[in-house]
């Protein structure tokens, strides 16, 4: 049974039938799928989700399918850490991560929007699906069309690095390379989707699979014991994933599952691109496109479709925006290995750096529960940390040679901590 | 020549939103439609969703002099640019 309403115009309320579709017709206002909560009382339960699938599918009833899910059947449901040792150098009391690195089969959280729109795209009959992408979104829809076996196109502009094409080529979809930039094969990729009636899961599915993303915040919940973090930090990129964990949390919250606690939503951003973050500091609904500059070129969107909704959403939950720069995330990256041993792709270091920018203000009080949304993997991008360590000892192979090597390591670290107990003067 | 319609977001920023850019676009191509369906104008940007009708070769010069005098045109595809 689906609870399913309408697609509802975000500015007028226009109600639209479920189509593939992405803007209002009045206002070229985005659409997005409305639902009956008041049918769902009773029937969407705590017992009736922890029933489901161990996957975002548990959710069913909040996301916009008629049917069973045909995609993406083990996507999702990724673990939430409580992360003591991280917490213990932040000086914060609760911390968790909801960590999306893990997230199957592609290990980032495009998986679970793209299981959405892909069950949605076989539902309206569409043969060929599509993305212009080079990252996360790319290997996703490559994947999961392959495991589907529907027809996919990636469309990327041709002056593409090669390594770059091997995450989505190897599951063998179409690639298509574009003499232009991004601007033009993002318009082509709509004009594709009017003109040869394809699903590009990001242009004519994007109502659909933005509610993917919601499943992020209900697993929090879930995983958190049936209630809310009350602070939230989330990456920005195009603006899809904080507005649908927010509503996540919002629906968990009206359909009484969990406890209203007026949870706090933080926005994070790369400092080399972080228009939406701007905004958020000068007091501003509207937001300054940028040309991004930063590593973290999955997050790197400089005029983010949904922007306005993030600016909207952090400022109604009294969040705050925070951006990191290059450094900072590298570094964040480091600390998140070294302490809870998961290594995250820029996204996450960004995300991560934040969080612990919003904590040292007191923005997060550390006497108050955080999640930091941990949304990609460090092993898709393992040159940006190029140059950031010593070179590993290379000795013989001689257990004479090791017995030096390690006392000389002993020494290294006796001198170490002699001289972090100088500096702090004890 | 039959009519086209192109729906785009015009972004005035840069002292542009106090300039009356789509005055000077109609003066220069008079026969082309401006229907402004959503805007947002405030101190430092203003962001409109316009539909343009009007012969196909008229709506791209209107819509190249926009860009000439520094308003940003975006057509309205309602995606992201997924660079990552």
């Amino acid at each position: 049974m689906s609870y399913v309403q309408a697609l509802t115009c975000k500015e007028c309320g226009k109600e639209y039938p479920i189509e593939p579709r992405t803007v209002c017709d009045v206002d070229f206002g985005p659409v997005e799928v409305t639902y009956d909560y008041q049918k769902m009382k009773g029937k969407v339960t705590r017992a009736s989700i922890e029933a489901g699938p161990r996957s975002l599918w548990r959710y069913k009833d909040l996301l916009p399918i008629e049917g069973e899910p045909k995609a993406g059947l083990h996507s999702g449901w990724t673990p939430l850490r409580r992360a003591d040792r991280l917490a213990a150098e932040l000086g914060v009391k609760e911390l968790y991560l909801k960590d999306d690195s893990a997230n199957y089969p592609t290990f980032s959280y495009k998986d679970r929007v793209v299981s959405v729109a892909m069950t949605k795209a076989i539902e309206f009959g569409f043969d060929t699906v599509g993305c212009a992408s080079t990252g996360n979104l790319a290997h996703a829809v490559a994947a999961h069309s392959a495991a589907a076996g529907i027809r996919a196109f990636v469309v990327v502009p041709d002056n593409l690095e090669g390594g770059k094409m091997v995450g989505m080529t190897v599951f063998g979809p179409r690639v298509v390379r574009i003499k232009g930039n991004y601007d033009d094969v993002n318009r082509l990729c709509s004009q594709i989707a009017d003109k040869y009636n394809w699903a590009i899961v990001n242009v004519n599915l994007r109502p659909f699979y933005t509610e993917g993303a919601k499943t992020h915040g209900h697993e929090i919940a879930e995983q958190m014991g049936w209630k809310l973090p009350q602070h939230t930090v989330v990456p920005v990129a195009g603006g899809t994933i904080l507005p649908k964990v927010y509503k996540g949390y919002k629906e968990f919250i009206q359909l009484g599952l969990v406890d209203d606690n007026n949870p706090v939503i933080h926005a994070a951003q790369a400092a080399g691109c972080n228009p939406v973050v701007t905004a958020i500091r000068e007091g501003r609904d509207l937001f300054h496109p940028q040309k991004p500059d930063t590593i973290a070129k999955s997050i790197a969107i400089g005029n983010p479709a949904d922007g306005y909704y993030v600016i909207k959403d952090v400022t109604s939950s009294g969040g705050s925006g925070e951006s990191a720069s290059d450094p900072q995330i590298i570094d964040a990256i480091k600390l998140l290995a070294r302490t809870e041993g998961i290594f995250t792709e820029p996204a996450g270091g960004t995300t991560l750096a934040c969080a612990i920018k919003l904590i040292q203000s007191g923005k997060i009080p550390s006497n108050e529960s955080a999640c930091v949304c941990i949304t990609g993997n460090g092993l898709k991008t393992v040159e940006v940390m190029d140059g950031q360590f010593a070179a590993a000892p290379s000795i013989g192979a001689k257990i004479g040679e090791f017995d030096e090597l390690i006392q000389q390591l002993e020494e290294q670290r006796t001198t170490n901590s002699n001289s972090k107990t100088t500096a702090s003067g004890v | 020549m039959p009519n086209v319609t192109q729906k785009v977001w015009l972004t005035f920023e840069g002292g542009r939103q106090n300039e009356p850019c789509l005055w000077k676009m109609t003066q220069a191509f008079p026969k082309v439609q401006f229907d402004i369906r959503q805007a947002s104008v405030q101190a430092d940007i203003g962001i409109m969703a316009v539909l343009f009708t009007g012969e196909e070769v008229d709506v791209e010069r209107s819509l190249a002099l926009l860009k000439k005098l520094g308003v940003k045109v975006d057509p309205v595809v309602g995606g992201d640019l997924i660079v990552g």
